[in-house]
């Protein structure tokens, strides 16, 4: 894997040390209301971006924290998380 | 035996040293330093190999393994580039490809057939009838093909990995590559070189010209090579093969150990800020009738076989170039006592008049505008034709060695796998980069620079450039490292200067400005054939690829270098495309050119590996590295049989008996001992610990009680269950569970994935490896425990699902459980791993007069079977949910503001007729159990066996079994299909759970 991650806590790391936690999608909703479409949705449904996307990550075998980075999907680099998310 | 020069400056063999190995049965003298190949020659060995489809004979041409001719099987390692590699002592080394031998191949006349065989013929004919490929594709693979692999070889050597990082890596360790590394590192960045032969030094190593006044180009070699082994910022990888680039600068590549080193080959995989590429060029190979018959060689081969490795290649050679290095060689090679026949020259002008007036000197005829057309000789070159470019005037000359070569080419794979867009660049005859991928830069002789001083000064500047591409500002705070990178790489600058090293641009210009003055790339000879008609001049040898056919491929409509190369396969073979990669797209534009199609002139693609390599390289080290627990030697010595099982080495059984007899009925009529430190143990404590828990496990944990058990699973967002175990409040905040032993492993991190969002404030302790546990479980267990502690262990004042911490000996804190896996009276001690010895024996000692024994993990599958106890993995899949197992009573439905994982998915399951469950089922007519898998029939498969014993306990085969629902009812009758079992079914009835003391108490007792 050529993707170099930096971990919020351990620095720039070699991706191998980290697990992929799928792409942000916002917490937990709450359950009632949820259909099994809409909870479906929430589990299994992924945007796919082609292009910059804000995901999960696991440093497992790191410090073993879960944190967002942005990264482009399509050279598969980690890129400045933009102003907008700072 | 020749003899060779043992006295030159240049050398890279020690001719005081020799090593002995064995060639086809007979042994054979090297020098220490020589290749298997250079060691040959030495010995007279001409003919190294056969081609692959005709059966030519092939010898030495390149000396840098860019064709397969002295591919051999080198100690049962068929393929092995000779020319790549160091002959060590007692190496047997065996030509391949041949009936007979390399000399004389009973296979030879297939040469003459070569009409049979236009390009791709083996597309084209042999598939109708159908029946006859199978016929045909046996006799191809016999007479075809390279090397032959031993099925059950086994590669012998040592083999590493390692994965540094550095700020800058440059490839290639010749005087571009060594000035680059030298200007990055002393702007204060950590540098990689990375050569593929064992020394650095590149084209000028084995040159005698002059560098600068009375300083030839080898010392200028071992001058830089010096400073560059010396400088404290540069690591250097000799020996070491690119292979591979990828983004984000990741480069990768492998490397041959040498004396003293631990390993035979190491993968090599750098990430690095910023890349230098300076690797450099290979010879253009001249294409002409019998263009790689043995004695046809390449220029550099020849120079290189007589400095580095101190033969000669022949006592009288012909050279045909087309470029001025291959003058100096002649000069060269001259003055070491070689007879040169004439020097033909493609370039019609051009050349260097001080070289000309050298060869002048010594008599040597020039003729400029000539080329070879032919080499004559059937084994060996005895004779050479050349003719004037167009082909009106032919000579003949006598001679042994015919050094050709057309020109160069840069080695652009390592740019074409790193992201570069290459283009056909005119005047160098080159192809370069159009765009280089960010942080990527390229020096040296690649980029068409021929004078010495100018390679270096482009080393220099792309050194400073990638320095500084990796250094973060420091002073004005532009950014020049990556994104995202934290990490401040760069030290504290002096303060003097106004600016620090990422600004100061002073030494980028001054290197820019050095480059500038000095002469810029030369113009390159674009000739790629020889005025031939081409059934005999090969494109490419490894793959016996034709002038001939490529005109056929053409001809039949193929019109891009990419599909000419799959279609013909020129270009496929270990070479990697060596030697036919920049000649077959000049070809074909060419050709097209004819034709009236102007195109425009397009590299085939290069992948990974560039170089062949191992794949015992690839796989690295034996990463096969087992747990132990604390009571493993002692397991051992009691007769435990091992297997593994996750990442745990366990003992399953304790005697020959895998049924486990005597282990099971001593636990149900006595005592037994069971080591269960692998089960996953975790502390979980701090103000929102408890909400943790409520999200990740289905019950609901604000019940637990102090000094009691909680038995509860988890589930993923699916309702599908993943762990199983027992939770218990230790104190406020502050609990102690246990998780199955698989997943042991990612349980810190499920936790915290599933309240990532949440930031609640609790901390997780993996105590799995710190704390040992020990299984008591029979009827007997109390009257050993009661031997061991003063603690009231009486059932009433420690019952069934209770949990106590009490002290042993005053000294080993025990956490203690009442559970009852087994389905006896069991107690589960918890201690940490450093005391479990001592409680293990203590046990032991107090259980002699009981008889106590131990008992392993196949015979606690059957006890816990027995009772229904599931285990997940054996009870359930990924499919199963908590409902499916009949553990709904686990679910707390009424906690929906904790949000736990897999409840949505369990509501909606609820109702779902059409899942599985589970069911215990004994066999018809007291049969046998069925294998743990069998499949359940009747017209279609309805469910599987999870588990299935022969019972000691119950003196009746039992199990478990994952049904469809509607067969769930109690009486229900299992057709059971085994593996293989034909027609025969054996049958099976669904019947109540647990089988063994349904009323629990025996546990409860």
């Amino acid at each position: 894997m050529a993707l170099t991650i930096t971990c919020p806590v351990c620095g720039k790391r070699n991706g191998y040390e980290f697990r992929y936690g799928g792409e942000d999608k916002g917490p937990r909703p709450d359950e009632a209301g949820l259909t099994p479409q809409s909870w479906c949705d929430y589990v299994h449904m992924n945007n796919c971006v082609a292009g910059v996307q804000k995901e999960w990550w696991f440093h497992k075998d790191g410090c073993g924290s879960w944190f967002t980075i942005h990264r482009n999907t399509t050279t598969n680099l980690q890129v400045a998380t933009p102003e907008a998310d700072r | 035996m020749m003899t060779r020069f043992n006295q030159l400056p240049t050398l890279r063999i020690d001719p005081t040293k020799k090593v002995i190995f064995n060639y086809k049965g007979k042994s054979c003298a090297g020098s220490e330093g020589d290749t298997v190949a250079t060691a040959l020659y030495a010995n007279g060995v001409r003919v190294f190999a056969r081609s692959l489809k005709y059966h030519r004979p092939r010898g030495l041409y390149s000396l840098d393994g860019e064709c397969s001719n002295t591919c051999m099987e080198v100690d049962g390692i068929p393929n092995v580039r000779t020319e790549n590699t160091l002959a060590k002592q007692g190496m047997e080394v065996k030509e391949q490809n041949v009936k007979g031998s390399a000399e004389n191949d009973m296979m030879a006349f297939i040469d003459k057939l070569d009409w049979m065989m236009p390009a791709g013929f083996y597309y084209r004919t042999m598939h109708k009838p159908a029946s006859m490929w199978p016929v045909a594709m046996k006799q191809i693979r016999k007479a075809a093909g390279l090397g032959v692999m031993s099925p059950d070889h086994v590669t012998p050597g040592k083999f590493d990995e390692i994965f540094p990082r550095t700020d800058v890596v440059v490839i290639g360790g010749g005087p571009a590559g060594m000035q680059a590394a030298l200007a990055a590192a002393d702007k204060g960045v950590r540098v990689i070189i990375m050569e593929s032969r064992p020394w650095l030094g590149g084209f000028f190593d084995y040159r005698a010209a002059e560098y600068s006044k009375g300083k030839p180009l080898y010392s200028r070699a071992r001058e830089l090579a010096e400073k560059v082994e010396a400088h404290p910022g540069i690591r250097v990888l000799k020996h070491t093969s690119m292979v591979g680039a990828y983004s984000n600068n990741l480069v990768t590549g492998f490397q041959i150990g040498g004396e003293g080193d631990s390993f035979t080959e190491r993968y090599v995989e750098i990430r690095a800020n910023a890349v230098v590429v300076a690797v450099g060029c290979i010879e253009r190979p001249l294409i002409f009738d019998n263009n790689e018959r043995p004695g046809v060689m390449q220029v550099a081969c020849a120079h290189r076989l007589a400095r580095t490795y101190g033969i000669l290649a022949g006592e009288k050679a012909l050279f045909s170039v087309g470029h001025d290095l291959g003058l100096e060689a002649a000069i060269d090679l001259y003055d070491l006592g070689m007879k040169i026949a004439c020097v033909a020259d493609i370039r019609e002008d051009g050349q260097n008049p001080e070289l000309l007036l050298e060869l002048a000197k010594r008599n040597i005829p020039v003729l400029k505008g000539w080329v070879v057309t032919k080499a004559h000789g059937s084994k060996q070159v005895k004779k050479a034709t050349i003719a004037t470019i167009d082909g009106t005037i032919t000579r003949d000359f006598n001679c042994n060695v015919i050094v050709a070569s057309a020109g160069f080419t840069p080695i652009t794979g390592p740019l074409t796998l790193a992201g570069a867009k290459l283009r056909y660049d005119s005047h160098t005859n080159f192809f370069i980069p159009e765009t280089l991928p960010e942080k990527t830069h390229i020096a040296g002789r690649m980029t068409g620079l021929e004078d010495s001083m100018a390679i270096e000064a482009s080393g220099t500047l792309a050194g400073i450039k990638a320095a500084m591409d990796s250094l973060a500002c420091t002073c004005c705070g532009s950014e020049s490292a990556s994104e995202g990178d934290s990490e401040g790489d760069s030290k504290e600058k002096s303060s003097s200067s106004s600016c620090c090293e990422a600004c100061d641009d002073a030494a980028l210009k001054a290197a820019e400005e050095a480059l500038k003055a000095l002469p810029g790339p030369s113009r390159g000879t674009k000739l790629v054939t020889a005025p031939v008609k081409g059934r005999k001049s090969f494109i490419c040898f490894d793959e016996d690829t034709t002038i001939k056919n490529i005109k056929q491929a053409i001809e039949m409509g193929f019109d891009v270098p990419e599909l000419i190369k799959r279609f013909t396969s020129a270009g496929t073979g270990p070479g990697q495309g060596g030697i036919p990669g920049h000649n077959l797209p000049l070809f074909v534009a060419k050709y097209e050119a004819l034709s009236g199609v102007p195109a425009p002139v397009r590299p085939t693609t290069v992948r990974p590996p560039l170089v062949p390599t191992l794949i015992a390289t690839y796989a690295g080290t034996n990463h096969i590295m087992m747990k132990r627990t604390p009571m493993d030697e002692m397991q051992r010595s009691d007769g435990g049989i091992f297997r593994k099982i996750g990442v745990w080495e366990r003992a399953r059984y304790f005697s020959d008996d895998f049924e486990c007899k005597a282990e099971i009925e001593n636990v149900r009529n006595n005592v037994g001992m069971l080591d269960g430190s692998t089960l996953g143990k975790f502390r979980i404590h701090g103000p929102d610990a408890l909400k943790a828990l409520q999200r990740v496990y289905t019950s609901d944990m604000s019940k637990i009680k102090p000094g009691r058990v909680k038995y509860s699973a988890m589930c993923n967002d699916d309702g599908c269950v993943i762990d199983d175990g027992v939770v218990i409040k230790i104190a406020e905040n502050d609990y102690y569970f246990t998780t199955s032993t698989g997943r042991a492993g990612q349980t810190v991190e499920w936790v915290r994935y599933h309240t990532r969002y949440d930031g609640w404030d609790f901390n997780m302790v993996n105590l799995t490896d710190s704390m040992g546990v020990i299984n008591l479980s029979g009827p007997n267990a109390r009257k050993v425990l009661q031997k061991i502690t003063d603690e009231d262990v009486s059932n009433e004042a420690f019952p069934f699902s209770a949990y106590k911490e009490f002290m042993v000996k005053d000294t080993i804190p025990v956490k203690a459980m009442r559970l009852g896996f087994v389905g006896e009276l069991s107690y589960e001690f918890h201690v940490p791993s450093s005391y479990m010895v001592s409680l293990w024996n203590m046990l032991k000692e107090a259980g002699k007069e009981f008889g106590i024994k131990n008992f392993g993990v196949e015979a606690q599958n059957v006890l816990r079977m027995e009772k229904c106890h599931i285990i997940l993995g054996q009870e359930s899949e990924q499919r199963t949910n908590l409902l499916d197992l009949g553990l709904g009573f686990l679910w707390d439905r009424k906690k929906t503001d904790a949000k736990t994982v897999g409840a949505v998915a369990l509501a909606q399951a609820e109702k779902d007729q059409t899942r599985f469950r589970l069911v215990g089922f004994k066999m018809e007519n007291n049969g046998r159990a069925p294998k743990d898998g069998s499949l359940i029939v009747d017209d279609k498969v309805r469910g599987y066996i999870c588990t299935a014993r022969d019972s000691f306990s119950l003196n009746e085969a039992v199990g478990m079994a994952l049904v469809e629902s509607h067969m769930a009812k109690i009486g229900t009758r299992l057709e059971i299909f085994e593996d293989e079992c034909g027609d025969q079914r054996i049958y099976g009835k669904v019947v109540p759970m647990p089988f063994y003391d349904p009323d629990g108490s025996r546990m409860k007792s």
